[in-house]
This record gives C-alpha cells, sequence and structure tokens, in this order.
C-alpha cells in the first residue's frame, strides 16, 4: 500500500522545516549563503506541489484524486496521517505560490536578522502545509498552535513597544482559540474514541445532539477567534499592522484563507453541514459574519493608518467570505472560493507595496503618505490598480469575484448579504481614494521625478528595478489578468467544491486505502 | 460528577483571571490554570481504574486506561509550557518599553 510516490506530502512539511534548522543554526553574516538556502527550499517547494498537480492532472480533472501518507503501521488506530484530496491541493497550491512571491519581494525587503526572520517565515510556511494536508484532527490542532506560536516572534520583529503590544494581544487570543479547539477535539475523541476526520466524519451523526452541539459550539468559538469576526475582532488589526510588510502580507493574505480552509474542512468534511444547520446554527453565523463584514469596513473608514485600515478591510472581506460559504449552494461556494484567490492576491499586492512605498518612513500614518505617489510613480499606480481591484472595479479580479458573490447571495434570496456586498464596496471606495488622493498632494521641496525619467527611458527603468519592484508588478498583474480570464479556475474549484459536497468520498478513500 | 464540578469551577476561576486582572503575569497564571483545568478533567475523565500499560495489551484482558488521552495531554503540556515563557518572555520585553505591567495603562497608550 505506501507508494514512494507519495513522500512528497510528508516533503511538503519536512522541507521547510529543515530549512528552517538550517537558518537557524547559520550565522547571520553569510548573508548570501542564508539567502541562497531560503530561494532554492521556497523553489522546491512550489515544484513539488506543481509536480504532484501536474503528474495527477487526469484524476484532478475527473475530481478523483486522492493521495495518502501515512506515518506508523496503517493497521494500528493510532497514526499520525496526511491526505491530500482536490480542496487541500487547491488551497495547498495557492498558498504556496502566493508565499513563494511573498519570499522573493522579503528577500530584498528584509535585511538585518535575515536568517531569524526566514527560519521562523519557514517554520511558519511548514505549519501551514501541515494543516492543510493532515487528516488528523489533533494534529490540525497542533499545527495551528504552531502557526500561532510561530507568527508570534514574526510580529514582533521590529522590537518596539506597539509591536510587542500587538503580538502579546495576538498570543493571547490565539491561545484561548487553541484552548477552546483542544476541548472540542478531547470530546470527540470521548465520544467515539478516534480522531482521525474520516472516522469521526462517518460516526459524528451517532452522538447525542446536545454534545454534538457544544462540539460544534467550542470549534465555532476556536475558529472564529482565529478569523478574528466581529465581537472578538480588535486583536486582528493591531497584529496584522504592526509586522513587517511580507509578514503582513503572510497574515492577512495567506494564513486568514488557511483558517477558512480549516473551517470548512471541519464543518463540511468532518461535522457536515447538515448537522450544523439542524441546530440553526448557520443563520446565526451568517448574519454575525456579514455584520463583522460591515463593521470591518466602517471602521477601516475612521482608520488614519494605512496599514491598519488594510487591516480592517480584511475583516470585512473575510466576514463576506465566510458568510457566502454558510449559504451552502453551488454559486455559493464558488463565488467564496474565487473571492478567497481575489483576495489572497489583492491583499498581499496592497500590503506588500505599502511596505515598500513607505520604506523609508517609520509610521504608516495618512500623512506619511504625502507626495508618494509623484516620487515611485509606477509602483504606485500598480498600487492604485489593486485598490481598484479590491473596490470592485470592472475588468479586475476583485470585481469578478465580487459579482460572483452577489449572485449567490441574489440566487438565495439573502438582500442583507447582497447589501453588505455592495455597501462594503461603496464604503471602500471612500477609504482607498483618501489615501490615494493624499499621495498625490505636492509639497513645498518635495521632488520629483518626471515620468520619462521613471518609466520611458529603459535604461531608468532597468537600473531601477528589483526583486521587489518585480513581485508587485506580477501580482498586478495576474490580478488584471485573471480579471479576463477566470475561467482558468473554473476546473480546479468546480472540483473542489465536489470535495466539499461530496464527503463520503473523502471518508471512503482514507478508510479504504 | 465531582470530576466535571472541579474541572468547571477550575476553568471559571482561570477565565476570571483571564478577564478581571490587570496585571499581565496574573493574566498568564490565568491561561495555564484554564489549561490545566482541561489536562485535568482529560486526566481525570479517561481513568477507568485500570493500571496496565499498553504494550501487555495482546496478551492480557486486565483492565488498562486508554494512553491516548494521556498522550495528548503531555503534548498538550508541552505547548502550554512553551506558549508560557513566550508569553512571559514578551512580558519581560514590553516591560522594558513601557516600565509597567499593567494592562490598562499598557492598552490605552497609543491606538
Amino acid at each position: 500500500m505506501m507508494n514512494w510516490m507519495n513522500i512528497e506530502l510528508i516533503l511538503l512539511i519536512l522541507m521547510p522545516i529543515l530549512t528552517a534548522v538550517m537558518l537557524c543554526f547559520s550565522s547571520e553574516s553569510n548573508h548570501k549563503i542564508n539567502i541562497t538556502i531560503t530561494l532554492t527550499s521556497i523553489s522546491l517547494e512550489l515544484y513539488f506541489i506543481t509536480a504532484l498537480l501536474v503528474s495527477n492532472f487526469a484524476a484532478v480533472k475527473n475530481a478523483s484524486f486522492f493521495l495518502q501518507y501515512t506515518i506508523g503501521r496503517a493497521e494500528s488506530p493510532f497514526v499520525i496521517n496526511f491526505a491530500l484530496d482536490n480542496l487541500s491541493l487547491f488551497f495547498s497550491l495557492i498558498v504556496t505560490a502566493a508565499v513563494f512571491l511573498i519570499v522573493i519581494f522579503s528577500v530584498k525587503y528584509v535585511e538585518d536578522r535575515a536568517n531569524q526572520f526566514f527560519a521562523l517565515f519557514f517554520l511558519v510556511l511548514a505549519a501551514i502545509q501541515g494543516s492543510i494536508l493532515t487528516a488528523d484532527l489533533f494534529t490540525l490542532y497542533l499545527f495551528i498552535e504552531a502557526i500561532t506560536i510561530f507568527t508570534t516572534p514574526l510580529i514582533a520583529f521590529k522590537k518596539n513597544e506597539t509591536t510587542t503590544r500587538a503580538a502579546l494581544q495576538y498570543l493571547f487570543y490565539g491561545l484561548i482559540g487553541g484552548v477552546f479547539f483542544f476541548i472540542s477535539i478531547i470530546l470527540i475523541y470521548f465520544e467515539l474514541g478516534t480522531l482521525r476526520m474520516a472516522e469521526v466524519a462517518a460516526a459524528f451523526v451517532n452522538i447525542e445532539p446536545g454534545m454534538q452541539l457544544t462540539i460544534i459550539i467550542f470549534f465555532l468559538l476556536a475558529l472564529l477567534i482565529k478569523l478574528g469576526i466581529f465581537p472578538i475582532h480588535f486583536w486582528l488589526p493591531r497584529a496584522h499592522s504592526a509586522c513587517p510588510a511580507p509578514i503582513s502580507a503572510l497574515l492577512s493574505g495567506v494564513l486568514l484563507k488557511v483558517y477558512l480552509y480549516i473551517f470548512m474542512r471541519i464543518f463540511w468534511t468532518v461535522i457536515s453541514f447538515t448537522i450544523l444547520s439542524r441546530f440553526q446554527l448557520h443563520h446565526f453565523i451568517l448574519e454575525l459574519a456579514l455584520f463583522s463584514s460591515l463593521v470591518g469596513h466602517l471602521f477601516a473608514l475612521q482608520s488614519d493608518n494605512l496599514k491598519k485600515m488594510l487591516a480592517y478591510s480584511s475583516i470585512g472581506h473575510i466576514g463576506m467570505i465566510l458568510a457566502v460559504l454558510l449559504l451552502n449552494t453551488k454559486a455559493a461556494f464558488y463565488g467564496a472560493i474565487l473571492h478567497i484567490i481575489a483576495h489572497l492576491l489583492m491583499k498581499s499586492a496592497l500590503f506588500l507595496s505599502t511596505g515598500y512605498l513607505l520604506q523609508t518612513t517609520l509610521s504608516y500614518q495618512i500623512s506619511d503618505l504625502k507626495g508618494v505617489g509623484h516620487k515611485n510613480r509606477s509602483v504606485f499606480v500598480a498600487f492604485i490598480i489593486v485598490c481598484l481591484a479590491t473596490i470592485g472595479m470592472p475588468p479586475l479580479f476583485g470585481f469578478v469575484s465580487k459579482w460572483y458573490v452577489l449572485l449567490a447571495f441574489l440566487e438565495s434570496q439573502h438582500y442583507f448579504g447582497a447589501f453588505v456586498v455592495g455597501a462594503g464596496s461603496l464604503i471602500a471606495l471612500i477609504y482607498y481614494l483618501r489615501y490615494i488622493s493624499q499621495a498625490y498632494l505636492t509639497f513645498k521641496g518635495s521632488e520629483t521625478v518626471s515620468i520619462w525619467q521613471e518609466n520611458l527611458s529603459f535604461k531608468e527603468f532597468f537600473s531601477s528595478f528589483n526583486a521587489m519592484k518585480a513581485v508587485i508588478y506580477l501580482f498586478t498583474f495576474l490580478i488584471i489578468f485573471f480579471g479576463f480570464s477566470f475561467k482558468f479556475f473554473s476546473m480546479p474549484i468546480d472540483t473542489a467544491i465536489f470535495e466539499l459536497l461530496n464527503p463520503q468520498k473523502y471518508i471512503d478513500l482514507v478508510l479504504g486505502g | 460528577m465531582f470530576n466535571n464540578l472541579i474541572f468547571i469551577i477550575l476553568f471559571m476561576l482561570g477565565l476570571y483571571t483571564l478577564i478581571m486582572k490587570k496585571n499581565l503575569i496574573k493574566m498568564v497564571i490565568g491561561l495555564n490554570l484554564m489549561e490545566a483545568a482541561v489536562f485535568l478533567w482529560v486526566i481525570a475523565f479517561s481513568d477507568t481504574g485500570g493500571r496496565i500499560s499498553i504494550h501487555k495489551l495482546a496478551e492480557t484482558n486486565f483492565n488498562f486506561n486508554d494512553p491516548v488521552p494521556q498522550a495528548l495531554t503531555l503534548t498538550g503540556i508541552v505547548i502550554g509550557a512553551s506558549t508560557a515563557a513566550l508569553l512571559l518572555t514578551l512580558i519581560i520585553e514590553l516591560n522594558k518599553f513601557t516600565g509597567t505591567i499593567d494592562r490598562d495603562q499598557i492598552e490605552g497608550l497609543n491606538d
């Protein structure tokens, strides 16, 4: 049964850990070696996951793709199990691709203590891959805790008062979420005697309703804290705005999507959605998520700090995605997953370009943006394009995904949801324009570069070109490109939706193989 | 019943400390108390009065305690210890910057 091919699954987790160990023991002074190790490792990671897709493309296409790797004797009841199906392959792929670009950006961006930075970064990557690939609830708990623990030092990477406070708060709330998660998986173990997701999924119906409700409530508490949904959201903007730009992109762009994946995995595969809807909880969570979306957008409006504004806008988008997922229709899943990709690209691009534009200023207040539009014309144009995509301007990717979300709300006749999507876009238009107009204000003594010098002269363009700019341009290009050819994603999304709607396939394959 | 009562009392005590106390170190103690309550409850709940370890399972029919909750708890304790260390490190760092470990004074500074 054991197939050597499947060892790639465990390599996806082990590779970043090994890289982190190597970077940890290497000295800070051999900068070039550290960078080489980092780039090699992240390229290999991307290669592994792409090779998995390419070599199994036929199986992926007809939604029968499945791989698993078991540590320990397969016949024993307690094993560590990793499984990859269409949904997790899709998420693993987009997460690895985004992290690859973020790493290339941060190679240039992070200069001091680069080895510590990348060691922690790769540990977070390993934990993310682990929590996507795992087929076991306790391993999932361990990886979620690992994500929380390893991101905390990264938030406090620039040692000052604000970052330390944000990191402390982030860690407190993360750990409380972890305790709730632990309680609920231990309750599942006492009820069913197993922690493998497939076995739990097959037997969860047999638990008595009161205990089912308790388990679901603890899972919900844990995941809503991690996702930053309204009543417990205040740690998120502080944490996401305190850290260096690549880490903001990682937390806001990538990590929130991983928690959304875990939400889907738990509430559609492990605990089927019919059980959630039997307690009428999904209506409550849906309204809460929509309210959270509105609150996030409103707070973004009053924020005077650029990064904090972006983080609040993340709360708005995540609330919208969660709400549309809970509609539980095919159109809703399509819109939600499309918006997950769009938000991943847009928020990473926004945080990275913010980091690049405000590299020299110490804070990210709105007044620091003054004149930025004249100094870095081309990067700022990219920033504006991404802003417009986030608002939902027609030919761009953000419009397409928001359109499908809107269609899903209208199809289910949930008009409050449709209102929130529209109102969110309108509020977003106001707060992004505020910052963009600020950037084109000129003040005395500012030296402006003419557009000829900056862009149209090839010599200037290539001499000022670097990896950071390349990553920002690539993100912007992808956002424009996928706006026209979003059908590119229809096959992977359809197979992922098939996986969500047919948990029985997952159960059969894990238990049968 | 007794187990559940102790669990609820300890857990609520931890939650109370976490929410009501102003001292950050006391908040860490509260969080650890919550974790300890959960671990204690897991161990007490999984105790079926047996004592034999799992590797004799194949040859005997004796009553034995389920080792999985114990293993989970052990892992949980390790995580709890490391997170407590991380929290205390951050509190020390914060104390260097602000000179206080009072939650109200620290949170109200600049938002």
